[in-house]
């Protein structure tokens, strides 16, 4: 081959690729046209279906339909309306699985002349999407579980799932829900989000927290909401997470039912997990602790001393800050765990940690004024901003800081850090380049971070870097940060905070749930993902106290 | 063409081979998270050429030449199949999903922009170089 041969054949692959592109955008976007317009209308009761049939339009009756509201009471009505379809890929497993969007998008499967649709509602009451390919490397589901949604439609045809791709033909399609006996519900957007909208959401998450602590004092950890089912699983960082939230939602509003359920969860914490770590008292039960339970034991526990709840509380702090400042080393970067067999701190470093702590040692001195405590919370966060994340390229790339950009805060009356300050806002300015804005991804996401659309955007990092960014922007307020910063960061947050109003079960898609009270007020970890663990609640209803406390004087 | 030239142009692509060596090495072999024989065999195979053609290369062996232009045959080849499968992968997704949205796009760009100088444009500049050779 000559070079100009080699050139010319290199010239034609860029064209007939650039054309195959474009054949193959075109051939798997969503067709919408008079004949794809119908509307797959559907009774729910009590998170289940109970009858289905598909209209031609709005004004079209289906005595089934009829039928079914009629004899159950508080049955619901549900109009998916399908606004346009497209062929789908059955082979390979993991392209059926990223072949629909999930929470939008369903499959209409055709065998024998007959039709069946599993709608976006079939496949959320199953809770299938999210839940196709595992990458454990970055801790992430995405794409539709292919495996379930197969079988459901195999049953629904009365045939095997191999009979069912062997013969049928599978098409996606895109929905519209609308409920049309109900009443039609507000959209809380950055621009229309009231102070009302925060405060009745904060005080349903704290409500949805407490309503899960039994007579013990242990939270329902992780739920799984359509069937309203307690899931296996406990964690101490994140019960004494939880029990600082609902202090603060005892904070917020007068109810009996909150108060005694901090009480009760926070009592778990100093009568049951407390053990000795040396000559100090730690939070754990294991033979290895870690210093996360600690911290945000302390944390929770300055709070309902700070809230008059029970201010015997702070009798208890002391004891718990001098683990901590013994956990710490002479650079100010703490010893993460604690082997309490051997009696020494464990010089290991997890993410979270030590952010804790030093929120916790800030919180601790408020409340008791022990210089020590101040001392070694300025020590920790100067290493966390400087040589804890000081490597090439560290201006360009950031972990989770909430905990570290909350204590910056906190210490901002008492010890201020201009570096830490400097700090969050970069971090936050990094946040604001990979949050959504609207109509960028097909989900709504207005608000939420990521990096692209295959997975659904997660609501918890939105809660969490809520709580550190309205921190950061109270802190840069008093520091007289320049307008422009304070100003968009301030947008970056109303937007996260109405995504996270939005999504919260307040009432959300009420019909898909079995039992829609018990889980009223609960944060899902994703917009299709309804697994419900109480640091979702938590890290939202706290970024939503602290928005609460910014618009006071 | 004159001697010097050509010499200086075989140390260049000789080293230049090795690169991509240990990139494919590092990429397929350290990156990947999970093994897969199709992908590990390919990229084995590859990097052996590789290698080989950029030792031939620096040791100014007879047989560098055609070695080379045996391994960016190759490296083209798979190139501009990696390329194509990306291309259309995206445009699938695109299809599915309609917007990707600035970080998605900007993976997408990236990952083709670190696909195309290794594997598409290097290759044919080795080919027209050994080409040129052949020819003068």
């Amino acid at each position: 081959m000559t070079v100009r041969a080699l050139a010319w054949t290199l010239f034609l692959w860029l064209g007939m690729t650039g054309l195959a592109c474009l054949a193959v955008f075109r051939s798997f976007a969503l067709r919408s046209d008079a004949s794809t317009t119908r509307i797959v209308a559907s009774v729910w009761a009590q998170g289940q279906m109970i009858a289905r049939a598909v209209l031609a339009n709005a004004a079209e009756r289906a005595p089934a339909l009829d039928s079914a509201l009629a004899s159950h009471a508080g049955a619901n009505l549900v109009y998916e309306s399908v606004v346009g379809e497209g062929p789908v890929i059955t082979r390979p497993m993991v392209a059926l699985s990223v072949s629909l969007v999930p929470g939008r998008d369903g499959l209409e499967v055709t065998l024998d002349g007959r039709t069946e649709y599993l709608t976006p509602d079939d496949l959320l009451a199953r809770q299938a999407y999210d839940r196709g390919i595992n990458i454990a490397a970055l801790g992430l589901t995405a794409g539709l579980d292919a495996d379930l949604a197969l079988a459901l439609l195999a049953e629904r045809f009365q045939t095997s799932v191999s009979g069912l791709l062997e013969r049928a033909e599978l098409r996606r399609f895109r929905v519209a829900r609308s409920l049309p006996l109900a009443p039609a519900a507000r959209t809380i957007t950055a621009e229309t989000m009231t102070e009302d909208d925060v405060r009745s959401g904060a005080i349903a998450a704290g409500r949805f927290l407490a309503r899960g602590v039994d007579g013990e004092g242990r939270f329902r950890y992780l739920v799984d909401a359509p069937t309203n089912r307690t899931l296996a699983g406990y964690d101490w960082p994140r019960h004494a997470g939880a029990t600082y939230f609902l202090a603060q939602t005892a904070g917020l509003v007068d109810d009996a039912k909150v108060n005694w359920a901090t009480l009760r969860a926070a009592s778990l914490l100093r009568d049951h997990a407390m053990v000795e770590c040396g000559n100090n008292p730690c939070i754990g039960s294991d033979r290895v602790v870690d210093v996360g339970s600690t911290a945000l034991a302390i944390i929770a526990f300055a709070e309902i001393a700070t809230s008059k709840l029970d201010p015997g509380y702070a009798l208890v702090v002391p004891g718990l800050t001098a683990f901590l400042r013994t956990q710490q080393r002479s650079d100010g970067e703490f010893m993460h765990e604690y082997d309490r067999n051997e009696g020494h701190p464990v010089d290991v470093q997890f993410l979270y940690y030590s952010g804790e702590a030093v929120l916790a040692l800030s919180r601790a001195h408020s409340l008791l004024h022990d210089p020590r405590d101040l001392e070694a919370a300025s020590r920790g966060l100067a290493h966390l901003v400087g040589p804890g994340w000081s490597f090439f390229g560290s201006r360009y790339y950031f972990g989770e800081e909430h905990w570290t950009c909350q204590a910056t805060d906190d210490l901002w009356d008492r010890a201020p850090n201009a570096q830490a300050l400097d700090f969050c806002l970069r971090w936050q300015a990094f946040g604001r380049k990979l949050q959504y804005e609207a109509g960028e991804t097909p989900f709504d996401a207005e608000g939420a971070y990521g990096l692209g659309p295959l997975v659904t955007p997660r609501l918890t990092p939105v809660g969490s870097r809520s709580e550190a960014g309205i921190a950061t922007l109270h802190a840069a307020r008093r520091a007289g940060s320049p307008g422009g910063d304070v100003s968009k960061l301030e947008q970056q947050m109303r937007r996260s905070l109405a995504l996270l109003l939005r999504r919260q079960f307040h009432p959300g898609l009420r019909h898909l749930l079995a039992e829609p009270d018990a889980v009223e007020g609960a944060m899902p970890a994703s917009e299709v993902d309804w697994q419900l663990r109480i640091d979702y609640a938590q890290h939202t209803g706290s970024a939503l106290v602290r928005w609460l406390r910014l618009q006071q004087p | 063409m004159p001697r010097m030239l050509t010499r200086a142009a075989a140390i260049v692509f000789g080293v230049g081979n090795l690169i991509a060596a240990a990139l494919l090495v590092l990429g397929v072999f350290v990156a990947l998270p999970a093994r897969w024989w199709p992908v590990d065999a390919v990229a084995a195979g590859l990097t052996g050429l590789e290698f080989i053609s950029g030792v031939a290369l620096l040791a100014d062996v007879r047989v560098a030449r055609r070695l080379t232009a045996v391994a960016a045959a190759a490296a083209l080849a798979l190139g501009t199949g990696v390329v194509t499968t990306l291309a259309l992968t995206a445009s699938w997704l695109a299809g599915v999903y309609g917007p990707v949205g600035r970080g998605g796009a900007l993976i997408l760009v990236l990952v083709s922009a670190l696909t195309l100088p290794y594997f598409v444009v290097w290759p044919a500049i080795q080919l027209a170089w050994t080409r040129l050779g052949r020819d003068s």
